[in-house]
Order: structure tokens, then C-alpha cells, then sequence
């Protein structure tokens, strides 16, 4: 199957990071941090590693760098951690649910207002759009840096200049940005929350929370730390205060491979790489009348491609275009904020989402299919 | 030669200083507190140099650290 859903998770993954994850189970099994013996210090060392690449891949301190099971915990870390009780924040129009339900379930049940900042195609409106709306109780700003359904690029440095001058946190969802955009803490937010298995060809089971250190976040997990532990206070300090358990040594240990695959490659280049992929398909999509590609002009997009063919719904075509042996992902994407800015609540869109694994062969091949169901040639009941 | 151990507040600060006096040139380890020596789980730097050379050091680096467990040489 030719994977063109690498938004919801790269694969395949690098051979660099299947050897480390192998490694790590055949050799790394001690937990570290918890004790003192050669297995626990072994592990410990692979962790610190990896916490130092992700901390020069986002240029923060290497102790501001939390390991997560994925976006949505750094998310949520980030978003209940700062909003706690009370007060007000301002989410794009953008969020995946993993922004927006936290916001909606603390508003519900912790007495937090928030407001829908409207991203336009504008980068000048988007911002206005975010300031008029922080008012003297706002905490923070939720933005995602690009938009999981269509790709959209939001004004992150804008936004987080706005942000430094009210004096409020900038938490940014990253997951659809790492490792295409280069987007670190030197952008400006104050939270950058990411995925470790989506462009940075970590495994499942990987996310990550990177903080400048300016706000202290109050926790929503709390346990075991390997220190302190006489305490029954969580421990103050980063990243162990957010790194409750046993943390995923063999996940970590392949994102750190992955981090370097990055690097290797280059962000600009893989970015490059699958906007050309893109924009194939895009040029081939836009010959049929019968086919809406969610692009607007002015706007900047992430290598993602959504789109819809008339009368058609979009898990029926995603559904059909699977049984060819095309994994694209259909409906909502876990993003209704951003389906209802796009008009697509009640359809979804098909998304096209290419890795840096993937060619202009596989896009031709998934053209030729795409076209065939447009043209009425291929029965897609059957 | 005598080693000083130097109480740290957590096992990722204990390895970014272990690391930091490393590319100075610096040997430390890294060694879990001993009981008699410290309440709960913690780790220490242990040093061969003058402990409170290391601090300042540690200090200027922003690397947070607890006291000084033993200069005694253990």
C-alpha cells in the first residue's frame, strides 16, 4: 500500500530509526532515571541524547524538552497547564480537536471563556483577527502552525510578537509543522507542542512538549520522577515535572534517529520535496471541473493536499481509493473547527498527504485512479 | 584519588552538567545519592576536582544543582 496519509503518521520510517527501535528493545531495557545500576544509566544516557537532538532541532535547553505520547498530551499539558481555572484564551479557527477539546472541556467544566480567531488567507487580518479578541483576563493563544486538514500556514511569528507584547503564553500545535517548517523557539512561542512520529519519522507513541522556560506549567499528571521522591510534591523541575512513569525509551530512541533523518535531509528539502508532489497532483486535480481543491490564493499551505470530488463523500473515496492500494485519510480529520471554516462540516475532504518516502511515480499512479472515479469510469459502490 | 559528590535536582540536570564538564575536560560520574547521604531517590556528580570549583562552574552555566554531600573523599 502506498502511504499518503503521513499527516496522521509518516510511514514507512527510516531504516535508521527501525534499527534504533530494534536496539533499544534488544539492549536498552533498563528504566531510566530510577535507579542506579548499568542498565537504568544505559537508558538514561539514550534518553539524554535524544532529549539533546530535539533540543537543537528546536533550539531550546536541553531540560525544556519533554517526551509525550504524542501532540495531544503536549497539547493538553500545555493548554491545562497554563488555563487551569478561570480567565480567557483565543484558539484559531485551525485547531485539530486536541486544542480544541482541552479548551472546550476546561470552558465547561474549569470556567474558562474562549474565542474563535478567524484564520484568513491574510496574514494582517489573521492577526488582527487574534487581538482584537484578548481581553485583560486572556492567558494565552492556541494556534496551530498549519492547519491539518488543508495544510494552511498561520502567521506563528506574528502571532507570537503579539502575544510577547500583551504579555500572554503562546502555546503552537507543530504536529503538521515539524519537520517541513522550520518552526523553533527562536519563531517565538513559548510552547511548541509536536508529534514525534509524523514529520519527524519518530514512532508512534512519540510527541513532545518544547517550552522556553518563561511559564511554569502546573501538571496534570503527576507520579514518579526517579527523584524527589520522599516528596509528596511533583518535582519543580523540567522535564522530569512533566515526564511522569516510565517514559518510552524505544519510541525515543527511534524519534532521535528520526531527528537526525531530518537533518539530514534537511527541512527545506523534504518540504521542497513534497510541495512538488503536491502541486503535481494539484495541477492534475484542477482539470476537472468536478473537483474542488481547498487552496486559496494569497494563502500559504504545508505539503497537504485537500480535496473533494462532487457528490461524492469523502470516506466513500478515501474507501475506494484504500481498496487500490492508496492510503489517503477521509472526513474530518479530527478537526471541525477547521471543516467548519471550510465549509466541509457535513462532507469532510479527502486528504493527500505525501512523506519524504514518497515519488511522482506513486502520485501519477494515485492521479490515474483519482481521474477515473471523476470521470464517472470507475464505480466506486462496488 | 578522593571524589566529592555534589547532590543534583534531577537526573537530566545531573547528565547536562556531566556533559558540560565533560567538553571542559572535567571527569565526573554520575552516581545515585547514597542513603546515608541524602532522603529519596537522587543523583549526585562525582568529582575529583575541588567540588566548590565545580559549583561555580555549574553556576555560570545556569545548571541548577543542590549542595555539596561530601568533600571528604569517599
Amino acid at each position: 500500500m502506498i502511504n499518503f496519509d503521513n499527516s496522521a503518521t509518516t510511514f514507512p520510517k527510516p531504516q535508521s530509526v527501525r534499527n534504533a527501535v530494534a536496539l533499544a528493545v534488544e539492549r536498552y531495557g533498563g528504566n531510566p532515571g530510577r535507579s542506579g545500576h548499568r542498565l537504568s544509566a544505559q537508558a538514561a544516557e539514550q534518553v539524554f541524547i535524544a532529549r539533546e537532538k530535539a533540543a537543537r532541532f528546536f533550539h531550546s535547553e536541553v531540560e525544556n524538552v519533554a517526551f509525550t505520547s504524542n501532540c495531544t498530551y503536549a497539547l493538553n499539558m500545555a493548554i491545562k497547564g497554563i488555563l487551569q481555572y478561570g480567565g480567557h484564551t483565543v484558539i484559531s479557527s485551525l485547531e485539530h480537536n486536541s486544542a480544541s477539546r482541552p479548551v472546550y472541556g476546561l470552558h465547561r467544566h474549569r470556567g474558562v471563556r474562549y474565542s474563535i480567531a478567524n484564520v484568513e488567507t491574510d496574514d494582517e487580518n489573521t492577526v488582527r483577527n487574534f487581538e482584537e479578541l484578548i481581553s485583560s483576563d486572556t492567558k494565552c493563544i492556541i494556534c496551530t502552525a498549519a492547519s491539518n486538514v488543508t495544510g494552511q500556514i498561520t502567521p506563528v511569528k506574528r502571532l507570537a510578537e503579539l502575544a510577547r507584547e500583551r504579555g500572554i503564553a503562546f502555546i503552537c500545535d507543530c504536529a503538521q509543522a515539524s519537520g517541513v517548517l522550520n518552526i523553533t523557539l527562536d519563531t517565538g512561542p513559548d510552547f511548541i507542542c509536536t508529534s514525534g512520529h509524523k514529520g519527524l519519522y519518530g514512532p508512534v507513541g512519540t510527541g513532545l512538549l518544547i517550552t522556553n522556560g518563561k511559564y511554569r506549567l502546573s501538571t496534570i499528571i503527576e507520579g514518579g520522577t526517579g527523584t524527589t521522591s520522599a516528596e509528596l510534591e511533583q518535582s519543580p523541575d523540567m522535564p522530569e515535572r512533566l515526564e511522569s512513569g516510565t517514559v518510552n525509551t524505544v519510541g525515543i530512541m527511534g524519534l532521535a534517529k528520526g531527528i537526525d533523518f531530518v537533518n539530514s535531509k534537511g527541512t527545506a528539502n523534504i518540504r521542497a520535496h513534497e510541495e512538488r508532489l503536491c502541486e503535481r497532483l494539484i495541477a492534475a486535480l484542477r482539470q476537472h471541473r468536478n473537483i474542488t481543491v481547498y487552496r486559496s490564493k494569497g494563502a500559504h499551505y504545508a505539503p497537504i493536499v485537500a480535496f473533494n470530488i462532487d457528490g461524492i463523500y469523502s470516506t466513500q473515496l478515501a474507501q475506494y481509493l484504500g481498496s487500490k492500494g492508496f492510503a489517503l485519510r477521509g472526513g474530518l480529520q479530527c478537526a471541525a473547527l477547521a471543516h467548519n471554516s471550510l465549509g466541509t462540516l457535513d462532507t469532510g475532504v479527502v486528504r493527500f498527504s505525501p512523506s519524504a518516502f514518497n515519488n511522482r511515480q506513486q502520485v501519477n499512479m494515485l492521479i490515474g485512479e483519482i481521474e477515473r472515479v471523476a470521470s464517472g469510469k470507475a464505480d466506486i459502490t462496488a | 584519588m578522593p571524589k566529592s559528590l555534589i547532590a543534583m535536582t534531577s537526573i537530566t540536570y545531573a547528565m547536562k552538567a556531566k556533559r558540560f564538564l565533560n567538553n571542559k575536560g572535567i571527569y565526573c560520574e554520575i552516581v545515585r545519592t547514597p542513603k546515608n547521604l541524602g532522603s529519596g531517590c537522587g543523583y549526585c556528580l562525582s568529582v575529583t576536582k575541588d567540588p566548590r570549583e565545580i559549583i561555580r562552574l555549574l553556576e555560570k552555566e545556569n545548571i541548577p544543582h543542590k549542595n555539596i554531600l561530601s568533600d571528604k573523599g569517599l
